[in-house]
């Protein structure tokens, strides 16, 4: 029902509560800043469980999301109805643009990096569907070294995961980095500068991490992650991809993301997660559809949408979907749900405007529009 | 002092009873809810709550800002359990009220007082959780069952009496009169808005506590689906519905709303309500369904229970003589909300539902006629208060003249009256 663990409560202290600052000493000591960073690396075990959650109780297909969760005991943690359904919207309308991305001339080679992508289980999903994009698609993962690590340990040990991945598989001898053919685990704080040709000068042109091919159609997904970045930060880590691929390249993004901080739900919301240690850091800046959408314009994508999580569930979701996860749970809190969708959001931005590997995603808000939307994903794929 | 007494001090200090006393205080009020109809009869002064869902500290302080038991009657719309992080404290001394004074607090059945939804909205593990066994679950569900289903509130009066409390700072308004329709306060005590009578005619549909006293411009805006033929011009009182009594008359409470199988107050009468909750039918109905912007009767998005639209509360109110439906059921940012031309009020009284919606809460005071014209001689509330069928002939925008209606309105109890060190509650997000 509430949170799987209760988090150690020294952790909640923010900076006005600590000793340091009371004596006048400058910001935060290395050791607030790692407890505050491993704050933001337990924010991925919260999504897992979440995961799970929704999994259990029959709203995801996804067999890979009980190894990831790290509980004392065998019994899973249910999560409110409401929380359910927003992570079963939210799964599925990001499952719904990556395959119109890969479904789009499916044997042509597609690149997918993922930004702080802890735990999911999508490159997993993706292979174990069975489509015929199934073997054409290189994917790569962000997320800081401690959660990497985890990660590869858990494939490691889980033979159908292991099984997802076709080797040779190369794992660094910290275990925090791995290589192989299609999936590519790489230990990144986002905050630290990414590789250029030239680390004195500013300027330099932006060089690849290892293993990413800057001529492969690609989509960039950031699913809560930039959101806990400073905004001049996320904004690098942004300016970094979009500079990297040429323009030639074709270059999508996806971003899951808090919106509307400023009603009373959105505070409530803002001052909630910040006892809990957790700031949304680009919240402000990014506040409403439309200011993400710009966000997207200003980094050169051509194609911009945004659309609440509300707007997903209503539109996206077919009619047949809703009356199957209907019979899964009750769920009661109508109003509720429909204050905490209206916080959420997706944002899809794409270059290339006319490219092919975009054309599932044009038109894809308009019903008439018969493509992929009256199947779910999950239904789709065998 | 007596164990009851013992019960309530202790309660009253959010602090868990005995299994054994559980046992003993739930048989005590099965006693006595088994003796209630269906539709409990309450007779105006009268202080109508919408759901607390266990925010325990938030019930505290709904009684700080309308008063203690038993100094005001109280009438508590339903949904007591789930969702909040006391659910037992708040049901237990409700309970423990209601045993220790019948007459001054009033219990009606919401749609989480079920086995089903308790299970899955916090309270079955609440449960648990306190006392290691489902025990204490089992005897609350079993007085849940007995819980009545609505309740008839009469002898409310038209217009407002100052209020009782302390007058706080209300010089800040001109003493009330008997224009005066909706009063609304703050947790202070201090008057935030009036509406006078006349205003249902200048923007009539939706009104809440952040909807501005009359003004020009709302009259522009809102004027147009009801004014009555016959009807003075806007800004004047001279309506077709102006009082013709000091009565207020009769309001119907219930937890959700109205029922395609019901049409009169007496047909709830004749429902067996002394099981669970239906997953369908006229009890289900009651306690699921809301009100909505539509013609009739329409799908409700909760799987249980219907829509009901504005020309249903019209003609239900019309043939039971009835001038206000009040019901809970659907969080309002606002704490309360009169829709359909003030037919019916939603009252929602969890400020910050969850400790994450950021919304403030609302009760309803209905005051008594004291003037004892109005009521007198009209039917006590029991079989036979509809009209004829031959008299429900409903012009536009007809509405009878409503009781005098007193919101207060409140946030959340501060953090340090909840007394827990450090113990913040942890509302879930996506992460």
């Amino acid at each position: 029902m509430s949170a799987p663990q209760i988090p150690n409560l020294k952790t909640f202290r923010g900076p006005h509560g600590s000793r340091m600052q009371r004596r006048g000493l400058p910001v935060a000591t290395e050791e607030e800043k790692t407890s505050k960073d491993k704050i933001i690396q337990a924010t991925d075990q919260d999504a897992s469980v979440s995961r799970l959650s929704a999994v259990e109780v029959g709203y995801l297909h996804d067999h890979f999301a009980k190894a990831f969760v790290v509980s004392e005991s065998d019994r899973w943690t249910r999560r409110l109805p409401i929380i359910n359904r927003g992570t079963y919207v939210r799964t599925t309308a990001i499952d719904e643009l990556v395959h119109r991305f890969l479904s789009a001339e499916p044997i042509v080679k597609k690149q997918i990096i993922s930004l702080g992508a802890g735990s999911d289980t999508r490159f997993f999903r993706l292979r174990g569907s069975g489509s015929d994009f199934s073997d054409s698609i290189i994917y790569h993962e962000l997320d800081f070294a401690a959660n990497t690590s985890t990660k590869i340990s858990t494939l490691v040990q889980t033979e159908s995961i292991s099984q997802c991945v076709p080797g040779p598989l190369e794992i660094s001898s910290d275990g925090s980095k791995l290589h192989s053919p299609m999936y590519h685990i790489h230990p990144v704080d986002l905050r630290s500068p990414f590789p250029t040709e030239d680390p004195m000068n500013p300027y330099a042109k932006p060089v690849p991490l290892d293993h990413v091919d800057v001529t492969l159609p690609t989509l960039l997904i950031s699913e809560c992650c930039l959101v806990y970045l400073e905004a001049a930060v996320a904004e690098a880590v942004l300016d970094y991809f979009a500079s990297l691929f040429p323009s030639g390249t074709s270059l999508g993004l996806v971003l899951y993301e808090p919106i509307n901080p400023f009603d009373s739900f959105g505070k409530m919301m803002v001052s909630n997660l910040a006892a809990r240690g957790i700031v949304l850091q680009t919240l402000q800046a990014y506040h409403s559809l439309e200011v993400q959408k710009n966000r997207l314009r200003k980094h050169g994508f051509i194609g911009a949408a945004a659309e609440d999580v509300d707007f997903l569930w209503e539109n996206w979701i077919s009619a047949k979907e809703k009356e199957r996860v209907a019979t899964l749970e009750m769920v009661d809190e109508v109003e509720e749900w429909k204050l905490l969708a209206q916080h959420y959001c997706i944002a899809w931005g794409w270059r290339g405007k006319e490219d092919a590997v975009w054309k599932f995603w044009q038109g894809i808000n308009d019903r008439k529009n018969p493509a992929l939307l009256d199947q779910p994903v999950h239904e789709r794929v065998p | 002092m007596s164990d009851l007494d013992k019960w309530i001090a202790a309660l009253r200090a959010c602090r868990t009873i005995p299994e054994a006393s559980v046992r003993e205080l739930c048989y005590k009020a099965r006693e006595l809810l088994i003796e209630e109809g269906n539709v409990v009869q309450v007779d105006a002064p009268v202080t109508i709550c919408g759901d607390i869902h266990g925010q325990f500290h938030d019930l505290m302080e709904l009684f700080r800002v309308g008063g203690d038991v038993p100094d005001t009657n109280y009438l508590f719309m339903g949904d007591f359990v789930d969702r909040g992080f006391y659910s037992l404290e708040s049901f237990l001394l409700l309970l423990c009220l209601k045993v220790r004074y019948p007459d001054r607090i009033t219990l009606i059945r919401g749609n989480h007082e079920s086995r089903q939804i308790t299970t899955v909205y916090g309270f079955y593990d609440e449960c648990l959780r306190k006392y290691g066994s489902a025990n204490v679950w089992r005897y609350c569900c079993d007085v849940f069952d007995y819980l009545a289903l609505g309740a008839l509130v009469l002898g409310t009066s038209s217009t407002l009496e100052p209020s009782p409390l302390e007058p706080g700072s209300q010089s800040n308004m001109p003493p009330i009169d008997d224009s005066i329709e909706i009063e609304i306060m703050n947790s202070r005590n201090e008057i935030t808005a009036r509406f006078p009578r006349s205003r249902r005619r200048l923007y009539d549909h939706e009104l809440t506590s952040s909807s501005p006293p009359n003004s020009p411009s709302q009259t522009q805006r809102t004027s147009t689906p009801s004014r009555t033929p016959g009807g003075g011009p806007p800004g004047t009182s001279a309506t077709t519905s102006a009082p013709a009594s000091p009565s207020g008359g009769a309001v119907l409470c219930v937890h959700g709303g109205l029922s395609p199988l019901i049409d009169s107050v007496d047909k709830i009468r004749l429902l067996d309500r002394k099981q669970e909750v239906p997953h369908e039918g006229a009890m289900c109905d009651l306690l699921w369904s809301d009100p909505d912007d539509i013609d009739g009767w329409g799908l409700s998005p909760r799987g249980a229970g219907f829509l009901f639209g504005a020309d249903i509360v019209k003609r239900f109110n019309h043939m039971n003589d009835l001038s206000l439906i009040a019901r809970a059921h659907q969080l309002v940012m606002e704490g309360f909300k009169e829709m359909f031309d003030s037919s019916i009020v939603t009252v929602w009284s969890a400020p910050n539902y969850c400790y994450r919606c950021g919304n403030v809460a609302a009760i309803l005071e209905l005051g008594e006629d004291l003037t004892g014209g109005g009521v007198v001689g009209r039917s006590n509330g029991d079989l036979g208060r509809a009209r004829g069928k031959e008299e429900v002939v409903l012009r536009e925008g007809e509405v009878r003249s409503g009781p005098g209606r007193r919101y207060r309105v409140f946030e959340a109890a501060p953090q340090d009256s909840r007394g827990m060190p450090a113990k913040k509650p942890v509302a879930d997000y996506f992460l």
